[in-house]
């Protein structure tokens, strides 16, 4: 399924057969086609300015997904490096800063995105800093707590013993052996990401209308909800799917790290 | 001992200063002229804009500034809100106890049913019922929780007619804020019907709690399960099977401590996805909490609230994981790095 | 189990229900005590006096205050209220009032009346806005928007007290809409005792924020963007009115009067009467100020509202199915419409605007944001008014026509403009924001880039009010029958500085009109006047007229006695909750 949206994700200009912002005055409110009044050229029905569904969903799917698939890369590259950093420090400064990191992590998203909405203005890219920011500290403490562990291992002294400095260190030694931690990590905060962007454009503080952003579409549904109640049960349909595949995928992914852990 | 509450208290002042600092620049960072942001004044002239910043103290040093802006919050005087010219305090003071109510009770249900499932599915690992709890809180835990929030509202509120959506009582009751806890501050209030606004309040927080709780209870579940698979599998409880000793006794003496310990520290994490969804849903449910009055502050750009607000919120949290973090620390010194995030 | 356990056990079961039963019995008469009516937006002022927004006057006029008359709801006929009847001389110039015994102000825990309404509060309450010397002119603002507009202070000779109970106001020039302008929401009496112990102690602006009046409702409190509570008045004076009384009182309307619609025998027909007289038991009255609609519906849905303001068009399909819902609606003394702002270049040319309305469709705006709950409007005047003219002319879309007039007058493609959409819900305008999003889209078919813009209620009054719009959607209700109370206050030059000439346009052909319009009392005298009026709109164009809304309340079946009131605010008073 995670397949299918990424599919939707990439490909959605070719697939949907509207433009996502146009409106169409005759066709305000059709239902949609598996319902008695709709018709099949527009599958999902249409919303309250005439745009249909459909093509608005695919485009969402494609807005949602591909912001927080970036915010989840930005906070990965931002957060490993301050967290190698940080894990190859030693002494008293590592140890404030890591309490401090962990402390601030506690920091609710949606504050950190009200805050730089309140300073940037709204926006799907303010969102998507908002987030990045709030993610990052996660990415931190992780890669922080690896890295020290490893530095204990013994190939790691083995190679500081052979003249490696800290960089290569890394790169060479440590970075293969974080993939995996990495993309679970990353599929953990891509869940998340997808649930707080979406969020954020439900509030209206992140994407704005007429942007199809999925959190965006489900808003603008609501002032129709009881005439026409797709507009807020697909939308939200298509984020709950979303983030359901993100997560059985991140849970499998789990699963067979472990198995081969403990193996 | 002391020496880790020495530690902790200083962590705890060292992080609220950060945060003070952060909130203080704020109020730079603010599009806008920095005077009329902090007062809310326009200045018709220089005159008016000279006295404005002398009473503001904005033509001293950042520092001097800084410190005025700690002692004030210290004292109390945490300033005026510019869309309602309520003094903040009061307005905080009144939404801060609502959304602790709605988390509280949101987490009570999440630790008194989420712990036990988690238990249950771990121990009957890989059965049917595991997996049946298993791909439930995965489901739900999947669910944005202001569309689980909207469902809630549409199936429970619109179609049964059965709890209300909008508030924390009916407004028809006079009830005095005296704790900010609606359900005690009934108690203590003196009207003739106390268990008709009992029953009120209670269909009040019925939804919300049940929309947060849901997630949180998932999501609780699902660690707690992951814990005790782990704990299973470790030798001492297959050397513990081999010497005899009965599930029950198994459970008693060896898993349930040990899957617990684990849990604990991730439990900070869980607190702030808690109130991140309370804020959210109070958004949907009219709740007269923090995050709600948050998020009309920053539609109507209402700076200083959300300056405050900001410092409020973060105080909370962070307050609430040292504990939390101290907590682990003191009954379980021999962890020396501990997991932060989810399963 | 022995027979005496079971009788004890079941005896305790039947208690059990009855105290369930009780308790639930208990539940209804308590929550049948208040009613909860979901408003819109919050009110700018306590004072109807200072404002025209209906937010305002809904949420002060007819709960808090009386007038000295009143329109009756059903007939439109002026009726009395605080005054019990009134004389006019021959010559139209003075009116004598007489006013109603026994009436009392409010008693909260900030005012203590100690003696009942007399005709110095008429004086107070008139003066204040009539004579910029009165000591609480200034206070509040000094801006009395709708007395303004329609320069009634200017017209004004003298308000004479003749004795306790007795008023006399005397014009300068025949007015015939002057009854009618006393009977609508604006002209509220408040409480000169109050008024002289406020500014004895230092704050007199308190008037118009701790408000005192003699209105079914007193004042109780009022937390911004969340409710205003109301406590019933015991001391109301309808309460003691009986209907023997309220037909003499219609009796003595009938005298002297020169240019009146013919009253009938029938007393005034007000929802009071309805139920003999009788007054509810509703102890609380709460606004709970909700700005979604789609929230508000919810809340009447579930029985959190009992009423609720503005329901958005796409609802109302949705109300009329509910069994528990009631959609009373009305056709409405209101008009929608599009303004510009004609003192800025280049909307100063009437061709430049007789272009932008060229280019407008109004029938897709009309199905689009009205969903079929209006007719569309040719002129300012509705249907229901006495006035309407059906064969006025009428814009019509025409794009090609458009084009051409903008070439003509030298806009080039790509010219932008900024459509001002009003952020709250009107009756004459459901959705602005929607229908400037229509409109921009037929502007840029012509070559036009419109943007949207829009602020929250108050700030965007106040901006128009200083004129920064290119245009801006909008519209108006009538205050009282008359249709100068169209015609005045949106298009006459006195009405610029008051804020409710949107188009900000003065032309003295059209005043010259408007007034000779007041001058005769004679109806097909004055029709012909206003033909001519409307031939002169539709040639300068200062607005183009869409439409003219039904109006709609919804509320919950329980509530009773709750009308539409065409001629202004709704009214709580007299308003029942059954089971």
């Amino acid at each position: 399924m995670l397949a299918l949206f990424v599919v939707f994700a990439l490909f959605a200009p070719v697939i949907t057969p509207y433009d996502a912002l146009e409106q169409n005055i005759d066709g305000l409110l059709i239902p949609p086609s598996w319902m008695a009044n709709g018709s099949i050229s527009y599958l999902f029905g249409t919303d309250a300015l005439g745009r249909d569904l459909f093509t608005r969903i695919i485009y969402g799917c494609r807005v949602t997904l591909g912001s927080a698939f970036i915010t989840v890369v930005l906070a990965m590259l931002m957060g490993v490096s301050l967290g190698a950093f940080a894990g190859m420090l030693r002494g008293v400064r590592s140890s404030v800063a890591n309490h401090l990191l962990d402390a601030l992590m506690a920091i609710p998203t949606l504050l950190i995105a009200i805050i730089i909405v309140a300073i940037l203005g709204t926006g799907l890219v303010n969102s998507m800093w908002a987030i990045t920011l709030a993610l990052i500290p996660q990415f931190v403490h992780h890669t922080r707590s690896f890295v020290r562990a490893e530095m204990k291992k013994e190939y790691i002294i083995a190679s500081k013993l052979d003249g490696a400095s800290k960089w290569q260190l890394f790169v060479h030694s440590i970075l293969p052996n974080m993939t995996e931690m990495l993309v679970v990590q990353g599929t953990l905060a891509l869940s998340i990401a997808v649930i707080d962007i979406s969020a954020l454009g439900f509030l209206n503080l992140g994407a704005q209308s007429p942007l199809p952003e999925l959190g965006v579409i489900l808003a603008d549904g609501l002032d129709v909800t009881y005439l026409a109640p797709w507009n807020v049960a697909v939308p939200g349909m298509a984020i709950f799917f979303m983030v359901l595949s993100i997560n059985i995928v991140g849970d499998g992914l789990r699963s067979a790290l472990r198995k081969r852990v403990s193996h | 001992m002391t020496q880790i509450l020495v530690r902790y208290c200083t962590l705890f002042i060292l992080t609220l200063l950060v945060l003070a600092i952060i909130s203080f620049s704020l109020a730079y960072l603010f599009p806008g002229d920095v005077l009329e942001n902090l007062t809310g004044l326009v200045p018709q002239n220089e005159i008016q804009r000279a006295a404005l910043e002398k009473q503001f103290k904005l033509d001293q040093s950042y520092v001097h500034q800084f410190f005025y802006y700690v002692s004030n919050l210290l004292t109390g005087d945490w300033g005026y809100s510019f869309t309602s010219g309520l003094p903040l305090r009061d307005e905080v003071g009144i939404a801060m106890p609502a959304t602790i109510e709605l988390a509280t009770y949101a987490m009570l249900m999440a630790l008194f049913i989420g712990i036990p499932m988690g238990y249950y599915a771990g121990i009957r690992c890989y059965s049917t019922s595991d997996y049946l709890i298993n791909s439930a809180s995965i489901t739900i835990y999947s669910f944005p929780v202001f569309w689980f929030a909207l469902l809630l509202i549409l199936v429970f509120s619109l179609q049964m007619d059965v709890a209300p959506l909008s508030g924390r009582i009916s407004l028809l009751y006079n009830i005095e804020p005296v704790s900010g806890f609606i359900l005690l501050d009934i108690l203590f209030a003196d009207i003739e019907n106390k268990s008709l606004a009992l029953k009120d309040a209670l269909s009040h927080l019925a939804l919300p709690t049940f929309a947060i709780g849901a997630i949180a209870t998932a999501s609780m579940a699902r660690i707690t399960r992951r814990s005790v698979i782990d704990v299973r599998h470790r030798p001492y409880i297959a050397a513990a099977i081999s010497r005899g000793l009965s599930s029950w006794q198994i459970f008693f003496r060896h898993i349930l401590r040990n899957a617990l310990l684990p849990i604990l520290p991730l439990m900070a994490i869980q607190i702030t996805t808690l109130i991140t969804n309370a804020m959210i849903v109070e958004t949907l449910f009219s709740w007269p909490g923090i995050g709600n009055w948050l998020i009309q502050a920053i539609y109507q750009r209402d700076y200083p609230a959300l300056r405050i607000g900001m410092m409020a919120v973060s105080t909370l949290v962070i307050t609430l994981t040292i504990l939390v973090d101290l907590f682990n620390r003191v009954i379980d010194p021999s962890r020396e790095k501990y997991e932060r995030a989810a399963v | 189990m022995s027979y005496g356990l079971v009788k004890r056990l079941s005896l305790y079961l039947c208690t059990a229900l009855v105290v369930a039963s009780c308790a639930k019995q208990n539940k209804q008469a308590f929550y049948n005590t208040g009613i909860i009516y979901c408003s819109e937006s919050n009110p700018v002022t306590f004072n109807p006096q200072l404002d025209t927004s209906s937010t305002t006057s809904d949420a002060s006029s007819h709960q808090l205050y009386d007038r000295l008359l009143d329109f009756d709801p059903e007939t439109g006929r002026i009726v009395p209220s605080l005054a019990s009847s009134w004389l006019v001389t021959n010559d139209g110039l003075t009116y004598a009032f007489q006013l109603r015994k026994d009436v009392w102000f409010h008693s909260t825990d900030y005012f203590t009346p100690t003696r009942n309404f007399n005709a110095d509060d008429v004086l107070f309450s008139i003066d204040r806005w009539r004579l910029t010397s009165h000591p609480y002119h200034y206070i509040s603002g000094g801006r009395y928007p709708y007395f303004e507009s329609i320069g009634l202070a200017q017209n004004i000779e003298s308000v004479e007290r003749v004795n306790g109970y007795r008023v006399e106001i005397t014009l300068k020039r025949r007015d015939s809409s002057f009854l009618a302008n006393l009977a609508t929401d604006f002209a509220v009496i408040l409480s000169e005792e109050y008024a002289s112990q406020l500014s004895q102690a230092g704050s007199p602006s308190k008037i118009d924020e701790l408000p005192v009046g003699t209105g079914p409702f007193k004042f109780e409190s009022y937390r911004k963007d969340h409710f205003i509570k109301y406590r019933r008045h015991e001391d109301y004076w309808r309460l003691s009115l009986s209907s023997e009384d309220s037909e003499n009182a219609s009796e003595q309307t009938n005298t002297e009067i020169t240019k009146e619609p013919e009253n009938a025998s029938t007393p005034a027909s007000s929802s009071f009467q309805s139920n003999g007289g009788e007054y509810s038991a509703v102890e609380q009255l709460i606004f709970d100020i909700t700005p979604r609609s789609s929230l508000r519906l919810a809340k009447l849905m579930t029985g959190e509202c009992d009423a609720t303001a503005f329901p958005a068009q796409t609802e109302l399909e949705v109300i009329r199915a509910k069994e528990d819902l009631i959609l009373a609606e009305k056709p409405g003394l209101n008009i929608g419409f599009w303004a510009f702002n004609t003192q800025r270049p280049p909307f100063n040319n009437p061709d430049v605007r007789r272009a932008l309305a060229a280019a407008i469709d109004k029938n897709t705006l009309l199905e689009a944001v009205y969903f079929d709950s209006a007719i569309r409007a040719k002129t300012l005047l509705p249907a229901a008014s006495w006035a309407f003219q059906n064969d006025a002319d009428d814009t019509a879309y025409n794009p090609v026509l458009a084009r051409k007039l903008l070439a003509d007058a030298g806009i080039e493609p790509g010219f932008s403009m900024t459509i001002w959409a009003m952020p709250v819900e009107r009756a004459y305008n459901p959705n602005a924001t929607k229908m400037a999003e229509l409109i921009q889209r037929y502007l840029r078919d012509v070559g036009v880039e419109a943007t949207i813009v829009s602020y929250d209620w108050a700030t965007f009054r106040r901006h128009l009010r200083e004129g920064l719009h290119d245009s801006v959607l909008i519209g108006w209700s009538a205050d009282n029958g008359d249709p100068d109370n169209f015609y005045r206050p949106l298009l006459s030059c006195g009405a610029i500085p008051s804020g409710t000439n949107r188009a900000m346009w003065c032309n003295p052909d059209y005043d010259k009109l408007i007034n000779d319009a007041l001058k005769t009392d004679d109806i097909e005298a004055r029709k012909a006047i206003y033909r001519q009026v409307n031939r002169l709109l539709y040639e300068r164009l200062p607005l183009v007229p869409i439409a003219h809304a039904y109006r709609y309340q919804a509320y919950r079946s329980e509530l009773e006695g709750l009308t539409i009131n065409p001629f202004g605010g709704v009214r709580f008073g007299g308003v029942e909750k059954t089971l």
